[in-house]
């Protein structure tokens, strides 16, 4: 290394130490800010953390129309309407109804399907091809029937539930706009109406394609955000899942005790799906006086 | 020459540490005081202030009768300090109090630097999942405004999933899929609410909700599903950008849980569903040119992915400055 090359090291080494030193400081430096003196001692030494809390939930209904949204589904989505009613014993604790209902429709992938695996090989006039024979259990046959004769979707819900409130507060947006908030936990018993293709056993499924309703039960669980605008109104968010095998492809994917299909259709091609739904809600408590805590 | 300029480093870095950063809260009791000081002296001295050798019984007769015998009676026993203000008007008086609905904010950010690792999973793909560590560094010129960068990992970490093969089998097709490798994007973040929740009215704990928007480049190429004999496909960087939103959790005034829902769009190169038939001019099948293995057309794609880590707030903390 030549001599000029060692000084340009050596500065450069210089600079960086001194940048590096200079971040360094930057962020372990305490800044300072300005703020009420919060009293440890005194009067409100031991007090409670919240005072004259503004009751919303307890001893009051609250009444809910409801629409749901199912998320990630694989070829059928689902928007349900309906309502939910919640009676709370106490602000934290309350037990409801949740009831649902609604439409189905194609998600991407179907309508891929159809127009590329049903429509594209039109089977019906080439049914030795080769596509047309290994598809002829699992792939019906015509224009629109995936969504008409083979797709599985959510038709309706009903879930009895216990509503815990845990998490109770306020925010601001840009400290100008307030609103009481809480976020609610939510768990019940769930029965679910699904449409679902027809079982069929082997030998009798190629060709045969039908949707059936079939009534499952499983558990909902979820979490909810609640805002308050007013003392009687308010609006909020939740998540909710609900666990249970169900067959959404309307193909043969397995059979008995076995990954490898088996040509008939039945609780084999069944797989377990989470359901995750995303609700979004108005709500009124019922009556619209407000207590307030001690 | 090389002596200067770490000097000078070193003095700017100095520099830099005696600067105050400074947050407002509340109103200093000082600064309130002072306010609702005034306003009763301008109100005495504009009309309940007696005129010169006026003793001030006339005043002290406009409050109430109580507190006019009372003070009367004071002002017999010392004339000299009898009160001249009317009782009345000043409990009346307009105060001039500045209150927050948020005194005290726990978790400041502005001239904070935001440190924020953390591990992701696909939300919309049903067919492949690209889960990856990531890490992101924010820098808050305001309490609600930062700027910064992120990036994610994805290389080795694809996976097929059980649908993807399912489907491929019952309906006899390819559906194209892509691998990810790396991404990193600028990106600006407002944060236009905060809020604090008491869990069961006991522990309080303080969270924030934001919004996120950035540009970069992703790295992804596609996986060879079609013809898998004679296609290979080689990374390349595409620009991509995109928008989220996320909620943090404060556990301390230095590190919060985060979880954050980001959408990071581009156009991507997918694998040409159909094989090029026939052969060259110099005998090679059509299948083999590279130029003929990816779809004509690019497809927008949304990468939809969930976020969850730690954010890390630097400097740890700061000074309140406590009003006397």
């Amino acid at each position: 290394m030549t001599m000029g090359a060692r000084i340009k090291t050596a500065n450069l080494s210089l600079a960086l130490l001194a940048a590096v030193l200079a971040g360094a400081l930057v962020l372990t430096a305490a800044p300072e800010a300005r703020a009420q003196e919060i009293q440890f001692s005194g009067p409100l030494a031991g007090a409670p953390a919240v005072r004259r809390l503004r009751l919303h939930r307890e001893d009051r209904f609250d009444v809910a129309p409801i629409a749901t949204f199912t998320l990630l589904d694989e070829f059928r989505r689902n928007i349900l309407f309906g309502a939910r009613a919640t009676y709370h014993f106490t602000d934290s604790f309350g037990v409801g109804l949740f009831g649902t209902g609604g439409i189905s429709y194609n998600a991407g992938l179907a309508d891929e399907l159809q127009e590329k695996a049903v429509d594209g090989r039109s089977c019906d006039n080439n049914p030795n091809s080769l596509a047309c024979r290994r598809t002829a259990v699992s792939l019906c046959r015509g224009a629109n029937c995936l969504e008409e004769k083979q797709l599985g979707s959510i038709v309706w819900m009903l879930a009895p539930q216990v509503t815990l409130v845990p998490f109770r507060g306020k925010f601001s947006f840009f400290g100008a706009f307030f609103m009481d908030s809480d976020i609610s936990l939510f768990v019940g018993p769930a029965i679910i109406g699904l449409n679902e293709r027809a079982e069929c056993k082997k030998g009798e499924c190629a060709g045969n394609f039908k949707l059936d309703s079939r009534v499952t039960g499983s558990a909902t669980v979820g979490l909810g955000f609640n805002f308050y605008p007013t003392e009687y109104v308010s609006f909020g968010a939740e998540f909710r899942g609900t666990p249970f095998l169900w067959n959404t492809s309307g193909f043969d994917i397995a059979g008995k005790d076995t990954s490898f299909p088996d040509e008939a259709i039945d609780g084999d091609d069944q797989s377990f799906h989470l359901n995750p739904m995303l609700s979004v809600f108005a709500s009124v408590q019922l009556p619209t006086e407000i207590r307030l805590s001690d | 020459m090389a002596k200067n300029q770490a000097a000078v480093g070193l003095l700017f870095s100095v520099a830099l540490t005696l600067v105050p950063v400074v947050a407002l809260a509340q109103a200093g009791v000082g600064e309130s005081t002072k306010a609702a000081d005034e306003k009763p002296a301008a109100s005495a001295s504009s009309k309940d202030e007696p005129p010169a050798g006026d003793t001030g019984t006339d005043a002290v007769a406009a409050a109430g009768d109580d507190e006019a015998g009372s003070l009367d009676e004071l002002c017999k026993i010392d004339p000299e300090n009898c009160v001249k203000v009317d009782m009345k008007a000043a409990a009346d008086r307009e105060l001039a109090q500045d209150m927050y609905a948020v005194q005290q904010i726990w978790a400041l950010r502005k001239n904070r630097v935001e440190i924020n690792p953390y591990g992701s999973i696909t939300m919309n793909d049903q067919f492949v999942a690209h889960p990856g560590p990531g890490i992101g560094v924010n820098y808050y010129f305001l309490d609600w405004v930062a700027g910064g960068i992120n990036g994610n990992v994805y290389q080795g970490l694809n996976a097929e999933s059980d649908f993807n093969f399912q489907t491929s089998r019952a309906a006899r097709v390819g559906q194209p899929i892509t691998e990810y490798q790396w991404n990193v994007n600028g990106n600006v973040t407002l944060v236009p609410a905060y809020g604090k929740v008491a869990a069961l009215s006991n522990f309080i704990f303080h969270y924030d909700f934001y919004f996120v928007a950035g540009a970069g480049a992703m790295s992804t190429r596609p996986k060879a599903v079609v013809d898998p004999d004679n296609r290979t496909f080689d990374w390349s960087v595409k620009p991509t950008w995109g928008v989220g939103g996320g909620i943090r959790i404060f556990f301390t005034r230095y590190l919060a849980a985060m979880l954050e829902i980001r959408d990071y769009m581009f156009l991507e190169d997918l694998e040409n569903p159909s094989i090029a038939t026939g052969i060259d001019e110099k005998g090679v099948p059509l299948a083999q040119d590279p130029s003929t293995w990816l779809a004509p057309d690019k497809s927008f794609t949304n990468n939809v992915q969930a976020q969850f880590g730690l954010s890390l707030f630097l400097p740890f903390t700061w000074k309140y400055e406590l009003p006397k």
